[in-house]
């Protein structure tokens, strides 16, 4: 192939994915069709305009892709490398790698950017916000922008450093995931502490004496109610057929039940 | 007081872009938080909007989107919640559980039908790419957004506009015959950060790392209860002594996250030098911006000076 990326060529796909690289999402093909919106105009300079590779090569990257939003770079890079190299003979090279690539990079890329980051700083910003203070949220923009700058190096890093990248990352990564689950772990035992505030209000009696149930349970242990619930819904979340969504109305109506019948309160 | 024209506007765009920034750009201005923080200042309070957006944060701090999956829509949830909350006087928490998380969940078919109108977009990609037609392709491609767009900004400006007088009603019914149930989501929206907190734990490794479950928990339980005490005796000794200005501030969260991030640092530099400690050398790889820099670091190691 005579066509050489250039910086400017990285800066447009870089530009593309950022912004746009999932407003095609839909069930058929998923974000193929972004897949392909990214990574057209350099197609076009690779293949030359009109040509029959061009048209294989389109039609090739509309097939179904999947991975994390954050980490789809990764394959771009080392798909443009291959095929800046081979040329429409390395489509079967590339297809594969698409399709190999897709799965291991959603798990690693939705794990520390979809699910822990937002575990820890949407905790942070939350336990601020609700006292009022909004600076959790420009805490999490500030972090937000450096996920951003590291998105947006991915790429000429895959391109250059290609299918070893794969192999070198591995360990860092699984290190680094560790660390993070602790973390998030850590957290969650925080949060249970401080964000739960509910209190038993239900106090028997037994012949003249009154028992003050929430008193006695905070002499076990302070705290000990809430973690009770987390405990219940844990429990409940590992049933056949519950949803999320269903265990959150679960929580709400017994929630209520148990309030109007004056055991709960806040 | 009603929500006025110009913030049915404001909230309805914000909601449309929202969903395009979570897609994309991922600035967290897309996450409930925000949405609380945005939709409070659009509506004059900020305070109800953070309170709104902080709890609906942590209700769905576990639940992330993978592989495509539909989640619960906690922005639009807490936007509509926090305009009636302030528009119509009613109390954030109840407004939290009777609005923000049942439109939560009803707006999962909203992001279906999004995902769903975009299928359309791909089969006329489909055949622009057999006509050759990179403009077409292109604009065929972005047309895709508005279905996004409209998924959310929909909804919230039909609720907004004709959903205020309903909302009003349930507020009056709330404060009046139907009290046991107001109070009763008061305390709902008290509880449903526990869900949250669950799912989060069904997800992370808890089995691996349930000690540390464990020292956060109970770390934070203590501290909690001492700081509360702290402060409690602080505030009445103000009240009976005169010229008593002690401050007493309550638990720092961030200093509990730091104990965490200590922990976790600690652990990483040990599943770190676990693959690669060779000989008298620990070598590190560390991702410096673009690059992998793999680092000698030559000399002793600690353990050998005791």
């Amino acid at each position: 192939m005579s066509y050489k990326l250039e910086k400017k060529d990285f800066k447009q796909i870089n530009r593309r994915s950022l912004i746009a690289f999932q407003f095609g999402w839909n069930y058929e093909r998923m974000q193929g069709s972004g897949y392909l919106y990214t990574i057209l105009p350099q197609l076009r300079k690779m293949y030359g305009d009109g040509t029959k590779e061009l048209k294989e090569m389109m039609k090739m990257h509309t097939q179904v892709f999947n991975t994390s939003n954050f980490v789809n770079t990764l394959v771009t890079g080392i798909d443009l490398a291959i095929e800046e190299k081979e040329g429409v003979r390395g489509k079967e090279t590339v297809q594969g790698l698409k399709v190999g690539l897709m799965g291991p990079f959603a798990a690693i890329g939705d794990s520390i950017f979809g699910s822990l980051l937002p575990t820890i700083l949407g905790a942070l910003a939350a336990n601020m916000a609700i006292e009022g203070n909004p600076l959790g949220c420009i805490l999490w923009l500030a972090a937000s922008i450096g996920v951003m700058v590291l998105r947006w190096k991915m790429l000429e890093l895959s391109y250059r450093e290609g299918v070893t990248l794969v192999t070198t990352m591995q360990h860092k990564l699984s290190a680094l995931t560790d660390a993070a689950t602790l973390l998030g772990v850590f957290m969650v035992g925080a949060l249970i502490a401080t964000m739960i505030n509910v209190k038993v209000s239900w106090a028997p009696q037994i012949g003249d004496l009154t028992i003050n149930v929430q008193n006695n349970l905070d002499m076990i242990l302070p705290r000990l109610f809430p973690a009770m619930i987390v405990g219940v819904v844990y429990w409940m979340l590992g049933k056949k057929n519950m949803t999320s969504t269903i265990a959150i109305f679960i929580v709400l109506v017994v929630s209520v039940a148990l309030s109007a019948l004056g055991v709960i309160s806040k | 007081m009603t929500i006025a024209l110009w913030q049915i506007l404001l909230l309805t765009l914000y909601a449309g872009y929202q969903i395009l920034d979570d897609l994309g750009i991922w600035s967290s201005l897309a996450q409930p938080v925000w949405a609380g923080l945005i939709s409070g200042l659009i509506m004059g309070d900020v305070g109800a909007g953070l309170l709104i957006g902080g709890s609906m944060q942590l209700t769905v701090l576990g639940v992330g989107t993978f592989g495509g999956a539909s989640k619960i829509d906690a922005n639009s949830g807490t936007v509509l919640a926090t305009a009636f909350s302030v528009g119509l006087g009613m109390e954030p928490e109840q407004a939290l559980a009777a609005i923000a998380v049942p439109v939560a969940s009803l707006m999962i078919q909203m992001d279906i039908l999004g995902r769903f109108c975009n299928t359309f977009f791909a089969h006329r990609i489909d055949a622009k790419v057999e006509e050759m037609d990179y403009r077409g392709i292109e604009r065929n491609y972005l047309m895709g957004s508005m279905s996004w767009f409209l998924s959310r900004a929909l909804p919230v400006f039909l609720a907004l506009t004709f959903g205020g007088e309903v909302v009003d009603k349930i507020v009056t019914v709330l404060n009046g015959d139907l009290k046991w149930l107001g109070d009763g989501l008061s305390v709902a929206g008290a509880v449903l950060p526990a869900v949250g907190f669950a799912i989060l734990l069904r997800y992370l490794p808890v089995k691996k790392h349930f000690a540390y479950l464990i020292l956060g928990f109970v770390v934070t339980a203590l501290l909690t209860t001492v700081f509360g005490n702290v402060q409690l005796i602080g505030g009445n000794m103000a009240g009976l002594v005169e010229g008593f200005t002690g401050n007493f501030i309550s638990l720092p969260m961030l200093a509990i996250a730091l104990i965490g991030f200590a922990i976790a640092l600690l652990q990483y530099k040990r599943s770190g030098a676990d693959l690669t400690t060779t000989g008298s050398s620990v070598v590190r790889e560390e991702v410096l911006g673009n690059n992998v820099v793999t680092k000698q670091e030559e000399g002793e190691i600690l353990e050998d000076e005791l």
